[in-house]
C-alpha cells in the first residue's frame, strides 16, 4: 500500500511547552486515518505541521510525496485542509469564497466555476451561493470550508476536529460526507476528540496523549486487545456520585460515570457482580440495570491513556470570532 | 522559473482583489487616512509659513502614509485574528506572495487616497502641477513603500490596536523628520541625516520635484529608486517576521 503521509520524529516545542514529542506515523493512500486524543494532546499542532502552517522544531514528514519543509508549496498543492474553525471570509459569498480558493490553487478559469457549482450542489448550498457567509449557520460554514478545501480535487484531505461545535444533524451530514469522499478515493486524515467518531469513521486510529503517540491500530484490533478485560455497566436508584466507593471494591480497576450509569472496568465480571449486589444492599441502593458490555474503543482508550472518557468530552474554549 | 514567477504574481493579484472586496470599501479606512494628516497639516500650516507646493506634496505623502499603513493593519492583522489567514497559509502560496498581494492592495488604496486629496488641494491652493505623469509615479512608488511598511508592522503585531500603536511610533516621527512641514534644508544637519533613512523623505521630495518641476530629474529618479528599494526591503523583512511569528 502506498504511503500518503510519513512522519518521523516530528516534534514541536513552543518555548517551554513540548506540544508534540517525537511522533512517527504512516497514513496509507485511500484510508481514513484518525488522530484521537483529548484537547491539548497535540492533534492540531501535528496537523498544522503536516500541512505546512508551522515548522517542526525537529523531525521530518513527507506528505503526498513531498517533504513538508523543503517542498512545502508542492505538498500544499496536493492536499486540502479543513481547520477546526471555519476560515472562510464572512464578508464574501459562498460562491466568491470558492472561486478565491480555486484561484489560490491555480485552478483554470473555466474549471473554477464548474467545480464551484458542482461542490455547492453536492453540499446543498447552491441556492445560497450568492449570500454572504456571515448569515450562515455553523454547519453551513463548515460545509463551505470543506468545499473550499476540495476545489482543486486534492487526493488527500486533512480535517481538524470536523464536527466539533456542530449540532447532531450537521455532524451526521459531515461524517457521511467524509465517508463519501473516502469512497471516491480521497485519503482522509482527521483529528478528533470524539471516540465514537473515530470508531465510526476511521480504518486506523493513532491515540495521542501529551504530545506522544500511544498506539496506532485498527479500532477493532484495539477493542479485541481489551477482550480479556470486562466492562460492567450499572445504574442505581437513587442516582448519586459513587465513583470513589465503587473504585474501592476489590477487582474493580477503574470507574467512569456516564449520565446515570457507572462503567466498571474489571478483570472478572462473575466475581464482581455478587460484590455489587452486596454493595447496593449495604448502601441502601436499588439496582436499576446491570449489563456486561463488549469492550468499546473508549474502553481501549481509557486503558491505553489512563484518561477518563470525561476528559475527552471536554470541549475547547470557544474561539472568539471577530464581531461585525 | 518564469512560469513560477508569473503564477506568483497572478496569485498575489487574487489576494489583492480579495482584500479589496473584504476590507477596503469601508468608510473608517478612508476617513482615518485623511483625518490625521489633514489635522496635523492644518495645525502647522496655520502656525508657519508653508508654500503651496510644500502643502500639496507634504499632505499627499502623509495621506498615503497614514492611509496605507492603517489599511495594512486591518487587512493583515485582522485576518490573522479571525483565522482566515490560515486559508492563505495552507494554500500553495509563499509568504512573500501573500504579503506582496496585500501590499499591492495598499498600493491601489494609496493611489485612490492621494488622488482624492491632491486634485482638490491643488485647485484650492492654486498650485500648478508641472508634470502629472511624474506625480503619478511618485504617488505609486510612495504607496508601495508605505504599504510594505504597514505589512512589516502588521506581520509582527498580534492585534489591530498593537499594529496601530507600532505604526504611530513610526508615522509621527517620520511626519516631523521627513521635510513634510519644514523643508530639509532648514532643519538641523543631524536631523537631515536621519531624514535620509526615512522613506517619507523621498516620497515628499519626489512629489515636490514633480509638482514644481524645478529640481533636476536625476534627483527625482533617485528618489523613486530608493522608494522601490524600500518597498522590496520592507516586504522581505515582513516575510521573515511573519515566518518567525508563525513558528
Amino acid at each position: 500500500m502506498k504511503v500518503a503521509v510519513k512522519a518521523q520524529g516530528l516534534t514541536k516545542q513552543y518555548r517551554d511547552i513540548l506540544a508534540v514529542d517525537h511522533i512517527g506515523l504512516e497514513v496509507f493512500e485511500g484510508e481514513i486515518f484518525g488522530l484521537l486524543g483529548p484537547n491539548g494532546a497535540g492533534k492540531t499542532t501535528t496537523i498544522r505541521m503536516l500541512t505546512g502552517q508551522t515548522k517542526p522544531t525537529s523531525g521530518t514528514a513527507v506528505v503526498a510525496d513531498h517533504d513538508i519543509i523543503r517542498e512545502s508549496i508542492k505538498a500544499k498543492e496536493r492536499v486540502g485542509v479543513v481547520p477546526e474553525v471555519s476560515n472562510i471570509y464572512d464578508e464574501m459569498s459562498a460562491w466568491d469564497n470558492l472561486i478565491f480558493a480555486a484561484q489560490l490553487y491555480s485552478v483554470p478559469k473555466i474549471e473554477r466555476e464548474k467545480r464551484a457549482k458542482e461542490l455547492l450542489e453536492l453540499f446543498g448550498l447552491y441556492e445560497r451561493r450568492k449570500d454572504r457567509v456571515v448569515g450562515f449557520s455553523r454547519g453551513m460554514k463548515r460545509r463551505v470550508t470543506i468545499a473550499a478545501a476540495l476545489i482543486h480535487k486534492p487526493k488527500m484531505l486533512f480535517l481538524d476536529e470536523p464536527t466539533t461545535g456542530l449540532d447532531v444533524q450537521s455532524s451526521r451530514m459531515i461524517r457521511n460526507l467524509i465517508k463519501e469522499l473516502n469512497d471516491s478515493g480521497v485519503t482522509i486524515f482527521l483529528t478528533t476528540h470524539y471516540i465514537e467518531e473515530a470508531d465510526q469513521l476511521c480504518q486506523r486510529v493513532a491515540i495521542i496523549n501529551q504530545g506522544r503517540i500511544v498506539v496506532v491500530d485498527n479500532p477493532e484490533k484495539l477493542k479485541a486487545a481489551m477482550e480479556e478485560r470486562h466492562v460492567i455497566e450499572i445504574s442505581f436508584s437513587p442516582s448519586r456520585d459513587l465513583n470513589d466507593k465503587l473504585r474501592g471494591l476489590s477487582c474493580v480497576n477503574n470507574v467512569s460515570r456516564l449520565g446515570d450509569k457507572f462503567r466498571l472496568y474489571v478483570d472478572d465480571a462473575s466475581e464482581v457482580i455478587p460484590s455489587l449486589i452486596d454493595f447496593a444492599r449495604k448502601n441502601s441502593l436499588k439496582i436499576i440495570s446491570i449489563n456486561t458490555l463488549k469492550p468499546s474503543l473508549e474502553d481501549a482508550f481509557v486503558r491505553l491513556t489512563g484518561l477518563s472518557p470525561e476528559v475527552m468530552a471536554t470541549e475547547k474554549e470557544p474561539i472568539k470570532k471577530r464581531e461585525e | 522559473m518564469a512560469n513560477a514567477l508569473k503564477e506568483s504574481i497572478i496569485k498575489a493579484v487574487h489576494v489583492t482583489e480579495k482584500d479589496a472586496k473584504v476590507y477596503y470599501f469601508k468608510a473608517p479606512n478612508f476617513t482615518y487616512g485623511f483625518l490625521m494628516p489633514v489635522s496635523l497639516f492644518l495645525a502647522f500650516s496655520i502656525a508657519g509659513q508653508i508654500n503651496s507646493a510644500l502643502i500639496v506634496s507634504g499632505l499627499t505623502s502623509l495621506v498615503i502614509l497614514f492611509g496605507t499603513t492603517s489599511i495594512e493593519a486591518v487587512a493583515v492583522v485582522l485576518e490573522k485574528q479571525t483565522g482566515t489567514f490560515e486559508r492563505l497559509l495552507v494554500a500553495p502560496v509563499s509568504f512573500f506572495t501573500i504579503l506582496f498581494g496585500k501590499a499591492l492592495a495598499g498600493f491601489f488604496f494609496g493611489l485612490v487616497l492621494a488622488t482624492v486629496i491632491l486634485v482638490p488641494l491643488a485647485v484650492v491652493s492654486g498650485t500648478t502641477i508641472a508634470n502629472p505623469i511624474l506625480v503619478l509615479f511618485a504617488i505609486g512608488f510612495s504607496s508601495l513603500a508605505f504599504s510594505a511598511l504597514g505589512a512589516l508592522v502588521s506581520a509582527y503585531a498580534k492585534w489591530v490596536p498593537e499594529a496601530q500603536m507600532l505604526s504611530n511610533f513610526l508615522r509621527f516621527p517620520m511626519a516631523f523628520l521627513s521635510g513634510t512641514f519644514v523643508p530639509l534644508e532648514l532643519m538641523p544637519s543631524q536631523l537631515g541625516i536621519i531624514a535620509r533613512f526615512l522613506p517619507l523623505t523621498y516620497s515628499v521630495e519626489a512629489l515636490r520635484i514633480s509638482i514644481n518641476g524645478s529640481a533636476p530629474i536625476t534627483t527625482y529618479l533617485l528618489d523613486i529608486l530608493i522608494l522601490a528599494l524600500f518597498s522590496f526591503a520592507l516586504l522581505f523583512a515582513a516575510t521573515k517576521v511573519l515566518q518567525r511569528r508563525l513558528e
